[in-house]
């Protein structure tokens, strides 16, 4: 069993579920990482994931990044660990310079909470290897601040490097988000960040599975490579 | 249409090493220079 670690900070909402759908994927154990712990306790990957971390205060993600597991979670990434971030983990990446560009307020300026569709641009990182390429997947969105923005050069930087992992659908877009970008990657492609939630979508009750693929992906990656 | 928010600080530090303090503050906390730009104002008199 590979251990996966989800990290709860105070203000985190969703840690529940994330456990929850890692726990259910065959070969993965999770286990919860403390904000205020300085190691990872030996875990094989690592899910940030959504809430309001710190009350989001001064903007989302902006105060957890200094949280001291924050600096393991780093070193874990700079050595190809697994990191996923999901709605506010995926804010917290981008804050901490561990994924690039940032997350504005939704362009509606409204809370949105509804089923997008998304197509898997890349289905060989570690996070989407279970997906068949241009794969749509349909999975929950539910956040304010999810607009995804990086200057136009950076946008062009990241297609030409693959770096765009999610987009939404052909009129799914959500937020605003540019070039309809649902989530992205970093240079080495172990850090995936996505607006989307995928730990709500593992069960035929909550209307779609789709979200068990990305726990599914870095459990065959893990499986592959010996800890 | 500008929205913002100003932040007031006190400081133990003045002049240069103040100023260094602050934009450093600002670059890694009180913005994020990919989406928001700042201002640094020294407040004049308030010394103590």
């Amino acid at each position: 069993m590979a251990r996966v670690g989800v990290v709860v900070f105070p203000g985190s909402c969703d840690e529940a579920d994330a456990l929850g759908a890692a726990n259910r994927t065959p070969g993965l154990s999770a286990e919860y990482l403390w904000h205020g712990d300085a190691g990872l306790n030996g875990v094989e990957a690592v899910v940030i994931p959504g809430g309001f971390s710190y009350g989001d205060y001064l903007r989302p993600g902006a105060i957890a990044r200094f949280s001291p597991v924050m600096d393991a979670v780093a070193a874990f990434a700079r050595e190809g660990g697994p990191v996923l971030g999901i709605c506010n983990g995926f804010q917290v990446l981008c804050e901490a310079g561990l994924l690039p560009g940032a997350l504005l307020p939704n362009a509606g300026l409204r809370f949105v909470c509804r089923q997008v569709p998304l197509t898997v641009e890349r289905s060989d990182t570690q996070w989407t290897a279970a997906c068949e390429p241009g794969e749509k997947l349909s999975i929950p969105v539910k956040h304010s601040v999810g607009r995804y923005f990086a200057p136009p050069q950076m946008l062009d930087e990241l297609e030409a490097q693959g770096q765009v992992v999610l987009r939404y659908g052909a009129g799914g877009n959500p937020n605003g988000s540019l070039r309809d970008i649902a989530g992205v990657v970093n240079e080495q492609g172990n850090v995936l960040g996505l607006m989307p939630h995928p730990e709500h979508a593992v069960d035929p009750l909550e209307g779609s599975e789709d979200g068990a693929k990305l726990f599914a992906s870095v459990a065959r990656h893990l499986e592959a490579v010996p800890a | 249409m500008h929205v913002g928010r100003l932040i007031e600080l006190d400081l133990d530090s003045d002049g240069q090493d103040a100023k260094a303090q602050v934009e450093q503050m600002c670059e890694r906390l009180l913005a994020n220079p990919l989406i928001e730009s700042y201002e640094v104002q020294p407040a004049p008199g308030e010394a103590s």
